[in-house]
């Protein structure tokens, strides 16, 4: 299971607010994989991971299953 | 963008779109704009609002207003006011389109950035206790003028390098301001005399600058070396980026605050939860921000014809996308109208949507967090003081109390 995060992200910050062991920002605000190589997920972390998707505004992040 | 309800089409049929006559104006009950967003968002997907001076299309639904905030090419932030189509104010960046908007934001942007406020979160926390500490023993204050007026007023301005001691100077020119932006006639020169006070100051810090050198840690210095295509800002654009920070900054984060707190002085359950799980403040500030937004709707400037939900849009119409309807949309959320204090997909439009999105919304969430944590740690049961009925200013300007009187018991 894989998280990504298109170049729609402004940079809201709830998803790496719910989520720090996945995700992070940058100096303006923008998670740093906005538009990048997706990153891995395990397993036990579904659910927040899932949460992470419900929390962007911008519908900016998919999950892609294996 | 293209979707399934935006088309270029011509002369669409228009269809079961009613005229409505609201005034989004007026004081009214605590708590009246969101039931009115509510009536108005079952009641008809869109209508269009007639006032004296023109009309504009109002969007009430989930659906519509996220699609106006992903489509600014269509939808333009010229105006954000639709019962005032060419304002006497300019905001900069927040009425630029693209492509300078951008530009404007990423200048702006790392100053305003989760790790600027991480490292300013010290001093706002210490700003913060310094207004609590000498209320607490008083058992009872009118939590809007005694602090939520004055904390985020001293911690923007303490976050931008102005001393703390123009706060009052600030309270009185946003309060100016604000009696106008709504679109209440009464409230036009007050507007007018604020914004000219706001940019002499603004001009003087700037000139200070200019003549005695740059000081670290002030917006001011950090703007005049900013660049823009490789050119310094203009005075104008500083002027106008000034002033709208110092609107949006100071007169939004009170409100927030006054109703984060009615709603814990009425929920003790709510108060327990954050003391025993301080983790889940910033998830209960999502939360109000989503339950309790104090952005009525969001104006847009069309332009280009355009059929939008059903709607044919003519360029240089006004439409309007109800924040408040959304953010309460039976068929976007569950629970939609419930206060879920850990609701975690929480993607709100409290701090709008799409580029645009609120600059200083790290802030805000920093200060509402802070206020929340540093509060219940020293009074950690209170209750309204008041039976009386509370007030909320009119939608138009963004709903917020004026009062907020609370009360709590005083360990002799």
């Amino acid at each position: 299971m894989k998280l990504q995060i298109s170049t729609e992200c402004q940079g809201h910050g709830r998803c790496y607010t719910l989520a720090p062991q996945l995700l992070s920002s940058d100096d303006e605000g923008y998670v740093t994989i906005s538009g990048g190589d997706p990153i891995e997920v395990p397993e036990e972390l579904r659910e927040l991971a899932e949460d992470v998707v419900g929390s962007c505004p911008e519908n900016a992040i998919s999950l892609i299953e294996d | 963008m293209e979707s399934s309800t935006i088309s270029e089409r011509q002369g669409a049929e228009v269809t079961g779109c009613p005229v409505l006559h609201h005034d989004f104006s007026k004081t009214r009950e605590m708590g009246a704009y969101w039931q009115l967003a509510n009536e108005l968002r079952e009641s008809c997907p869109h209508f269009y609002n007639e006032y004296s001076g023109g009309g504009y299309w109002v969007f009430t639904r989930h659906d519509a207003v996220n699609d106006i905030y992903k489509t600014p090419e269509i939808f333009s932030s010229a105006s954000i006011t639709p019962w005032e189509p060419d304002p006497i104010y300019r905001f900069v960046p927040t009425q630029v389109d693209a492509p300078d908007h951008i530009k404007y934001r990423r200048i702006l942007n790392p100053w305003f950035s989760p790790k600027a406020m991480e490292a300013a979160a010290p001093m706002i926390r210490e700003t913060c206790r310094g207004f609590i500490e000498p209320i607490v023993p008083k058992g009872e204050c009118d939590f809007f003028e005694e602090f939520a007026l004055r904390f985020p007023t001293a911690a923007f301005l303490t976050v931008i390098g102005v001393p703390v001691s123009y706060t009052d100077l600030f309270v009185g020119w946003v309060d100016a301001f604000f009696g106008g932006f709504g679109g209440d006639p009464e409230g036009a020169q007050g507007m007018a005399t604020a914004l000219g006070e706001m940019r002499v100051f603004w001009k003087e810090q700037l000139d200070n600058r200019r003549a005695e050198g740059h000081r670290e840690g002030d917006l001011f210095s950090y703007l005049l070396d900013a660049r823009f295509d490789d050119e310094p800002l203009d005075d104008e654009v500083l002027l106008d980026m000034c002033t709208v920070l110092t609107l949006a900054g100071l007169d939004t984060t009170r409100a927030e605050l006054a109703y984060m707190f009615h709603h814990l002085a009425l929920h003790p359950e709510h108060r327990q939860r954050l003391i025993d799980e301080p983790d889940i403040i910033p998830l209960a500030v999502e939360e109000t921000l989503r339950y309790y937004t104090i952005i009525f709707g969001d104006g847009r400037k069309v332009t280009r014809d355009v059929e939008f939900h059903g709607v044919q849009l003519k360029k240089g119409d006004m439409v309007y996308g109800l924040v408040s309807g959304a953010n309460r949309d039976p068929r976007h959320w569950e629970q939609a109208d419930e206060f879920v204090i850990d609701r975690k997909r929480n993607n709100h439009f409290g701090f709008a949507s799409g580029p645009h999105r609120c600059l200083g919304m790290h802030l805000a969430r920093r200060e509402m967090a802070i206020a929340v944590d540093e509060w219940l740690k020293v009074i950690p049961n209170f209750e309204l003081a008041t039976d009386a009925q509370l007030f909320e200013r009119g939608g138009g300007a963004m709903m917020s109390l004026s009062t907020l009187p609370l009360r709590w018991e005083v360990n002799a």
